[in-house]
């Protein structure tokens, strides 16, 4: 698959989570309308479209914000920022991505952004204390990496998207469960009818945003390398984060799929019981023996 | 079907076809010379702190002459250079020139405890760096570029409307030059 073969289906795909989105609101608008009050549909529709439309523009800021990410100057990071600099020049970038800090010992990095104009890179502290040189380069070098193919929008829209319907579900299940429903004397059948679908809503979101995941970032695993002309040294930076299990302090099931490897890995209580089907991230052992394979070296 | 909407169908494929080839090949060429450009600021960039280095180390190490002229010759070749071959020849001459005057730096302990002269030598450090990652993104264009005027059927169209070869910029590995195949 080349870069401009990725490009085109990533554009594919950011329609198809829109529209993803679009049949889980209208979903979620019945289920209310029929628990509840037909009327409410109308104002879900009409407050699901310009959610859409601001998150298309500040999808990046609004992951931002929900990761507890802020941005950095050179001043403040100069060895963060000449690595994001090298790699974007690496990646043939015309502009460096502007670059976040997120203040947790967990070592673990994400991009985000509408487009390579707009995008950004976030690393913790504790990846840049962690991490050597060499290591460093090769996850922002899978960072720029994920700009490039523009995985960004659609990864960042994702989060947005599939986090405000997590959430609105989520809501609305526990209003269900314990009361407030003004039909509760009602038809019972429009109950079942209402949390069907508040359950299904959120599978169908998680589902949604899964379908993002593993392939780009083997795709992602193997620009980098190309990049860096080093895919030993993210293969070792892979090693560091598989035996390293600091738990990343703010971080959902909306944002886990932005991160070069899932923070909820050891979380017992986010991972589902379901195992792998809901993984968004495919294994790192995975990762560095493909890695390992492609650059002619020992996996670490 | 009639026979002739039939030709006519496949001429126009044809026609598409050899049109989606040739902007794949006009893309590949302009990321080849953004790429080259890219190089082109590294090493102008390396150049333009070269006459600092020199008086900084000249402060120290006065009577060290052939070295200085060795760097000030390579500013100036890289400077005056057109063609890839031209720059590359400069770039060769720098680095190893640079790499002298860093080792008449290493013999001056009090030298290397001056601020100026620690913050250029880093800034050196992250130029060459800089320049290493621009020559590797505009290798790999490149090999990308020049596998697709030797594929089938796009030589012929690249033949037709004059794409040329392009070269590669101080490649290490030989190995590099060939395509590769990218596996997910």
């Amino acid at each position: 698959m080349t870069l401009q073969q990725q490009i085109r289906a990533n554009r594919f795909r950011t329609a198809l989570v829109l529209l993803g989105f679009a049949v889980l609101v209208a979903a979620l608008a019945l289920a209310i309308s029929v628990a509840y009050e037909p009327g409410l549909a109308g104002f879900i529709g009409i407050g699901a479209i310009a959610y859409g439309i601001f998150s298309w523009f500040f999808a990046g800021r609004m992951v931002a914000a929900a990761s507890g990410a802020h941005r950095v100057t050179k001043e403040q990071y100069p060895e963060l920022h000449r690595t994001v600099e090298n790699a974007a020049i690496g990646a043939g970038m015309p502009r460096t991505p502007d670059i976040y800090v997120i203040e947790d010992t967990a070592p673990n990095a994400f991009a985000a952004g509408r487009d390579p104009k707009h995008a950004y890179v976030a690393a913790t502290t504790g990846l840049m204390e962690k991490l050597s040189k060499r290591e460093l380069e090769g996850v922002i070098a899978h960072e720029i990496a994920h700009i490039r193919n523009r995985d960004v929008r659609l990864m960042s829209l994702a989060a947005v998207l599939v986090g405000v319907i997590a959430l609105v579900s989520d809501m609305l299940m526990r209003m269900t469960l314990f009361g407030g429903g003004r039909n509760r004397e009602g038809n019972a059948l429009t109950m079942v009818v209402g949390i069907a679908a508040m359950i299904l809503a959120p599978i169908g979101a998680m589902l949604l945003q899964m379908s993002l995941s593993r392939r780009r970032e083997y795709l992602a695993d193997a620009s980098a390398a190309e990049i860096t002309g080093d895919g030993e040294g993210l293969a070792l930076a892979l090693a560091k984060l598989r035996d390293d299990h600091t738990p990343l302090h703010k971080v959902t099931r909306a944002t886990a799929h932005l991160y070069i490897e899932s923070p909820l890995r050891d979380h017992k209580g986010l991972r589902s019981s379901l195992g792998g089907l809901f993984d968004t991230h495919p294994p790192l052992e995975e990762r560095i023996s493909r890695l390992a394979e492609a650059g002619g070296f020992p996996a670490p | 079907m009639s026979p002739l909407l039939i030709v006519a169908a496949a001429v126009v494929a044809l026609l598409l076809y050899v049109i989606v080839s040739y902007n794949k090949l006009v893309r590949l060429r302009n990321e080849c010379a953004e790429g080259f450009s890219s190089i082109d600021v590294q090493l102008k960039r390396r150049a333009d702190l070269v006459p600092n280095l020199v008086e900084s180390v000249k402060a120290y190490a006065s009577h060290e002459n052939t070295v200085f002229t060795r760097v000030t010759e390579a500013r100036a070749a890289t400077l005056a250079a057109a063609s890839i071959p031209q720059k590359e020849a400069a770039h060769v001459l720098m680095q190893s020139a640079l790499t002298g005057l860093l080792g008449i730096a290493e013999a001056y302990p009090e030298l290397r405890a001056v601020e100026t002269f620690t913050a250029l030598q880093a800034e050196l450090s992250d130029t060459e760096d800089k320049i290493a990652a621009a020559r590797r993104y505009y290798n790999a264009t490149t090999r990308r570029y020049n596998t697709a005027l030797d594929q089938i059927p796009t030589n012929v169209i690249a033949g037709a409307t004059g794409f040329e070869r392009r070269e590669f910029f101080s490649i290490e590995d030989p190995a590099d030059r060939e395509p590769v195949a990218v596996k997910l």
